[in-house]
């Protein structure tokens, strides 16, 4: 293996716009739970305006922050054109408002917030294949980059097709595009991410070794073929392909579950701090959202699957980014500012360049709130669901705190 | 003749500390070696605790910079090696036990 250049490293000031407006969208989604009601249907604009200031504006946004960081150590290979993610921030923060904005208030607004995104996610797809064919290391983890970014480009394409046809531009069954476009972005690019990332940071911030990784090889390729087996399936209207690649795709979760429960057998660092105590969260709900969804479908009740789709977004994804952001953010500060400074004077640890209370209290406010509004959803309770809600935007002006000092840092 | 002893070398190289862990480089058992010819030149063995660690070309400048601070030191140059991997067994025990490993 290579040396990894620390000019391979993007500076901060490329990278930490994303964090910083990722949180305010994190911040701004957990506010709007308040407004809403604990029954509800997927395809109410209301609904759909909350799922992308979530995922694009959250999710995506840290997602895309951190893969400018983390896909040249992924790659062992400098980004083809770095600066591109000074034009991606912008398209992606604007489209993103813009499509919120256009699902809550005005759909005619949509295809141009839909088209700003569109092109933030193909330049971002491009410079990813770009970079990609700069490395010859063929790893599963670079395999896996290389399917989520064409999952990725076919999810922001129905998407496109499905503002056009909100607007009336186009004439489509958006029923069925919103499941493809559901499954490619969520199944295809986020998730498939997140596993393979995890794979990457988890042994590295847990001190893991010598571990086996037929489980998580076998995971990839049953995420990648399951995601494309339901786009198919949602794309031809054939709804037993998509039953197949629902079940391919939990088979795959599955041995992706077991990996991680692999590598933590063989974890050295014991400790509990914020991220440990984030990823066991995070693995919990991922669990319990798979138990709730195969309830679903034996008993096809609606409540059961919102809840299930809960803990995916807020139990899981929501941890497994939360939980990386106190381990990845204060690792770029240092990097910009204090590496230089090794060997001439005292510099801080990682752990020091955040309040360990003020993460202690997100992550408890954030438990708190995933259960009582997962609860609430599931026994369609307005109180319980608002008091979840609560404790998340509690949990989100914590984590807000907490992002802003660590960017702040030694500035 | 060199008066330099692996030892120095050693010494000079606990100076750079981990950032991630907290632990200095030796204690965490990640310098193999260190040869020293007859004209002082040091060669470092050392590994990383993690084949994409995105400090990697940091922490083995660190490693060159502290060895070049002794006293006569001649050449130096740092080799990162992945075989042996490794694990926590090759730490201190005051790592081990810190981390919760013991």
């Amino acid at each position: 293996m290579k040396a990894i250049s620390s000019d391979f490293a993007p500076p901060l000031k490329l990278i930490s716009p994303f964090f910083s407006s990722g949180v305010v969208f994190y911040l701004l989604s957990m506010l709007a739970l308040l407004f809403f009601e604990p029954s509800f249907s997927y395809e109410q604009m209301n609904v759909a305006g909350w799922v992308h200031l979530f995922l694009l504006g959250f999710v995506m946004m840290i997602i895309f922050g951190a893969m400018a960081q983390l896909i040249p150590v992924v790659l062992e290979a400098g980004h083809a054109v770095v600066d591109v993610y000074y034009v991606i921030f912008p398209l992606l923060l604007i489209g993103a408002s813009l499509m919120v904005f256009g699902f809550w208030l005005m759909p005619g607004i949509l295809p141009y917030g839909g088209v700003l995104v569109l092109v933030a996610m193909i330049i971002f797809a491009v410079e990813n294949i770009a970079t990609l064919k700069k490395t010859t290391i063929r790893t599963l983890t670079i395999e896996t980059v290389a399917w989520s970014n064409g999952y990725l480009l076919l999810g922001i394409l129905t998407g496109f097709a499905i503002a056009l046809g909100l607007s009336g531009n186009l004439d489509i069954n958006i029923s069925l595009m919103l499941k493809a476009h559901v499954y490619a972005v969520l199944g295809g690019y986020v998730v498939l991410t997140i596993i393979g990332l995890s794979l990457i940071l988890i042994p590295m911030f847990s001190l893991a070794h010598g571990f086996e990784e037929r489980a998580i090889q076998r995971a990839f390729k049953l995420v990648i073929s399951g995601v494309g087996v339901v786009f198919a399936g949602a794309l031809f209207s054939q709804e037993w392909l998509m039953y197949i690649g629902y079940a391919i795709n939990t088979i795959g979760v599955l041995f992706y579950i077991w990996q991680i429960y692999i590598i933590a057998k063989l974890t050295v660092r014991k400790e509990l701090d914020i991220w440990a105590k984030s990823m066991i969260f995070a693995f919990g709900t991922l669990i319990f959202s798979i138990l709730l969804g195969l309830i679903y479908f034996l008993s096809g009740k609606e409540s059961i699957l919102h809840a299930s789709v809960w803990f995916l977004l807020l139990g899981f994804i929501s941890s497994m980014i939360t939980g990386h952001l106190y381990k990845i953010v204060p690792f770029l500060v240092w990097f910009e500012r204090f590496a230089p400074l090794v060997g001439k004077e005292k510099v801080p640890m990682l752990h020091e360049m955040y309040s360990k209370e003020g993460a202690s209290m997100m992550f408890n406010f954030t438990v708190a709130g995933v259960v009582l509004g997962g609860v609430g959803l599931l026994f369609e309770s307005n109180i319980l669901f608002k008091a979840g809600a609560s404790f998340l935007f509690a949990g989100a002006i914590f984590l807000f705190i907490g992002m802003r000092k660590m960017l702040a840092y030694g500035k | 003749m060199c008066s330099i002893t692996k030892e120095n070398v050693f010494d000079a190289i606990s100076t750079v500390i981990d950032p991630e862990v907290g632990f200095n480089l030796v204690e965490m058992g990640l310098i193999y070696d260190a040869i020293i010819d007859e004209n002082c030149n040091v060669h470092v063995v050392m590994t990383l605790s993690t084949q994409g660690c995105p400090l990697h070309q940091m922490i083995t400048t660190w490693v060159k910079e502290a060895v070049e601070r002794i006293e006569d030191v001649g050449e130096v140059d740092v080799e990162v090696v992945w075989e042996p991997a490794w694990n926590i067994s090759m730490a201190h025990d005051n790592v081990k036990q810190a981390l919760g490993g013991m």
